[in-house]
């Protein structure tokens, strides 16, 4: 989908930037690359622009500038209601963090059942049940 | 010795700068504010060192001209230090443009500044990072004039060993092979040449053209579409990757979030002042408000400039002022006439540049405080859809608003658009908004010939003129100043609270260049008003017998059309010193308000209106878009563009109602 079907509160992993020239390359240097994860944050009260938060900074776009970048939407672990079935698509942090939760189960790809809704939260992993905080359920992405 | 300040923008270049130089310069809190180049001299243990601070960008790209302009600085200056000011509460994204820097200089200092903000989000492993990079980096706190020293310090005594941004295997080999072909060209820095010539830079591109570097061009297109190929997406997304997987790998070294997802202050503003129902109406108490601010309390300051320039009438006499007794002195050792012209002339154009000074200062504290605050970047946020719709980002809204109060200041805000097409035609709608003066020459007609609602009149006024400005501005953008559409791409950032020393040098900047420069060019009119209007010398000033009114005689036959007095035709002569005087002017030559009734049918004080609302901005709003654009022949066009519309709107309506025989 694009980045500017996403609505209010939804988070969206880039997948592309299409075009070329100066807006291409705009976005890109802003870190809007394959892989980032954008929040929409909120819509101007008359339709347009749209407030997008990424990497921990905030940018306006008008939709027609949001619409040249392609999204997956993603949901981050925090979010996640009791009981849900769901599968990491995005580990938010360095190298050591992503060690961290790769060794209780937590991996791109690996399927997760929530035990227990945020926060604290409980998910149980193909290594067994684990307890999470805010800090890190939050930069886990799902879907 | 030459230091080059780069970064963001936002991040605080301004104020170093000014820290390190005590050179005044403006600090805002608005991307991009700082398109020029700024020079500033400081000593460092005895040496001389010239700092420059360099445009914010956010990469060095040749897509915007603040990023050529920095990097061809750096390539041809070559600058002995390169400093890069980072928001250290914004790492990641700061580091990217670090990693472009990386490829351009081997000597960078790093300054993680505004480290106050950045300790609440994140613990920065400050040793780390400088191990890391191969770089000396430092922490500072720019308005607390915090690290300044250090950096001094390591400007002088840093050591570098920079570390290189490496880019996969595949893509490196053809780096090198291009540095290998390019040799011949003698071009330096020549990996940084080679990844430019690789990512299909259009500067570059040029240049090695130019260089007979054609084979070269034609093998790396071919290299590219390798690695295009390897990869599955294009040059530029998949080099900008490359590098911020660099900086996003740096930033997890060496900074541990705290507090992920919390709700910040700048989070709960923005949910009041952007809200759906609230946040319009905010604006435009907030607009309202300053608006107020600005004229209510420059008025006493005008008055007194006034006073003690022109004097007073008063019921019993009048009281002289500057003007009149300098002119009484001078009579004893010069002709009445020299006397006059630099007394009635010049002189009375310097109050004229002085009576400006209080709304600029005042006008530009509160801009600045807006601006520096981070609540201009929320009205672009807020006005976009609407000002997009006339070819102007958001923020071209405030101007517009400022020049119901006075076009001067206005055009100079229009310092806030940063594409120059936007600026142009933001100036060139600007006049057509009736400033204070006209809207008070306006309610002092319409009471005098419509007496049972002036208002109503004064309102009609107001709303053909922003019908007209929204019109021709949409008509403008689609033709004559078409931009080439930059992108729109708008940083929010977080609010702070401005500082004194950064809205104060800011103000003391724009004051001091308008009287600098559009003063200079205000007296200059006043003394040519004065040549025709007391001239030949012996008539009355401004009467009938003066080559005003001589003139004003002739061209009546043509003022016939639009229902003009030659008397207004001499009004308005004289409005284009100053809107206001035009009261004055009618009042003297018709002797009173009842002679004025009966001189105009309420058809042709309507038509006058009509001419004067529209008609050549006032000299000083000249001076100032002559002084903002540095173009001759685009001030001409305004004035062209104000008669075309006051003869268009005036002889349409004077005709159509005699036609329609219209009387009220
Ligand atoms: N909290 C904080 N604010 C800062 C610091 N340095 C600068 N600022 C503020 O950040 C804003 C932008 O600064 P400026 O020098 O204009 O940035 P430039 O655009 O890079 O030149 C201004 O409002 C400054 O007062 C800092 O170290 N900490
Ligand atoms: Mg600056």
């Amino acid at each position: 989908m694009l980045l500017s079907e996403l609505k209010p509160g939804e988070y969206g992993i880039v997948k592309k930037i299409k075009g070329t020239g100066a807006l291409h390359r705009r976005l890109l240097s802003m870190g809007l690359l394959p892989g980032a994860i954008v929040r929409v944050v909120r819509i101007s009260p008359l339709g347009d622009p749209v407030e997008y938060e990424i990497r921990g900074f905030f940018i306006s776009l008008r939709k027609q500038e949001a619409s040249f970048v392609e999204v997956d939407k993603v949901t981050p672990l925090s979010f996640i209601p009791r009981n849900s079935d769901v599968r990491v698509v995005f580990i938010d942090g360095g190298v050591g963090f992503v060690q961290n939760m790769g060794a209780m189960g937590i991996a791109v790809g690996k399927r997760l059942k929530i035990i227990a809704p945020c926060c604290p939260m409980q998910v149980k992993t193909e290594k067994g049940v684990f307890t999470l905080g805010r800090g890190m359920a939050y930069r886990v992405f799902v879907r | 010795m030459l230091v080059a300040l780069a970064g963001n923008p936002n991040t605080g270049k301004s104020t170093i700068f000014n820290a390190l130089t005590g050179m005044k310069q403006h600090v805002g809190n608005w991307p991009g504010v700082t398109v020029e180049k700024k020079e500033g001299e400081t000593e460092i243990e005895g040496t001389r060192v010239k700092v420059v601070d360099l445009p914010g960008t956010y990469s060095l790209t040749a897509y915007t001209m603040e990023e050529i302009i920095t990097r061809n600085f750096i390539i041809e200056e070559k600058p002995d230090v390169i400093v890069d000011i980072i928001d250290a509460s914004n790492l990641e994204r700061n580091l990217y443009l670090l990693t472009e820097l990386l490829e351009l200089h081997s000597k960078i200092v790093v300054v993680l500044n505004m480290f106050d903000e950045a300790q609440k989000k994140y613990s920065i492993d400050v040793e780390k990072m400088s191990r890391i990079l191969g770089l000396p980096v430092i922490t500072a706190v720019g308005i607390r004039g915090k690290g300044i020293d250090k950096l001094k310090d390591k400007i002088i005594h840093g050591k570098f060993n920079p570390k290189k941004v490496e880019y996969p295997e595949d893509v490196e080999r053809r780096i090198e092979e291009i540095v290998e072909l390019i040799k011949p060209l003698n071009i330096e820095p020549a990996r940084w040449y080679a990844i430019k010539i690789l990512e299909n830079d259009a500067e570059v591109h040029k240049k090695v053209a130019e260089l007979g570097g054609k084979d070269i061009l034609h093998r790396a297109e071919h290299l590219r579409h390798e690695i295009e190929d390897i990869y599955g997406d294009d040059i530029e997304s998949l080099m900008t990757s490359f590098r911020y997987s660099f900086a996003h790998g740096l930033f997890h070294e060496v900074a541990e979030p705290i507090n992920v997802g919390g709700v910040t202050i700048t989070d709960m503003i923005d949910h009041v002042v952007t809200h759906k129902i609230f946040g319009l109406p905010i604006f435009l108490a907030i607009m309202y408000l300053a608006f107020q601010f600005v004229f209510l309390v420059a008025a006493p300051f005008q008055d007194a400039i006034d006073l003690i320039f022109n004097g007073k009438s008063t019921a019993t006499g009048h009281i002289p002022g500057l003007v009149d007794l300098s002119y009484n002195w001078m009579l004893q050792f010069m002709p009445a006439w020299l006397s006059s012209f630099i007394n009635h002339g010049m002189l009375r154009g310097l109050g004229a540049v002085l009576t400006f000074t209080p709304v600029i200062m005042l006008l530009f504290l509160i801009l600045s405080f807006l601006e520096d605050s981070g609540y201009l970047a929320r009205v672009a946020f807020l006005m976009d859809s609407i000002m997009k719709k006339m070819g102007l980002e958001g923020r071209g809204i405030i101007p517009l608003m400022l020049g119901f109060g006075c076009n001067v200041p206005a055009v100079m805000a229009t310092r806030t658009l940063k594409d120059e097409k936007e600026r142009r035609l933001s100036i060139a709608l600007n006049p057509l908004i009736p400033c204070g003066a006209r809207i008070q020459v306006f309610a002092f007609i319409s009471s005098i010939f419509f007496p049972s609602n002036p208002a109503l009149v004064l309102w009609s006024l107001l709303i053909l003129s922003m019908v007209v400005v929204f019109v021709l501005g949409y008509i403008y953008s689609k033709t004559i100043f078409r931009s080439k559409s930059e992108p729109f791409v708008l940083e929010l950032p977080p609010y702070r609270m401005p500082t004194l020393k950064g809205i104060s040098i800011h103000m003391w900047e724009k004051s001091e260049g308008f009287l600098r420069k559009a003063g200079t060019i205000i007296v200059g009119a006043a003394a040519i008003i004065w040549i025709f209007a007391a001239l030949p010398w012996g008539v009355g000033y401004g009467s009938p017998d003066s080559y005003i009114g001589m003139f004003a005689r002739w061209i009546a036959p043509i003022g016939t059309a639009f229902g003009l007095t030659p008397e207004a035709i001499i009004s308005l002569i004289f409005g284009f010193f100053a809107k206001e005087v035009v009261i004055d002017v009618l009042y003297v030559l018709y002797g009173s308000k009842e002679a004025i009734y009966y001189a105009m049918s309420p058809i042709q004080a309507y038509s006058f209106m009509l001419f004067m609302l529209f008609y050549t901005p006032c000299v000083a709003t000249l001076a100032t878009i002559y002084n903002e654009t540095k173009s001759k022949k685009f001030t001409f066009f305004v004035i062209l563009e104000g008669f075309a519309l006051a003869a268009l709107f005036s002889f349409a309506f004077y005709t159509l109602t005699s036609i329609l025989g219209v009387s009220v």
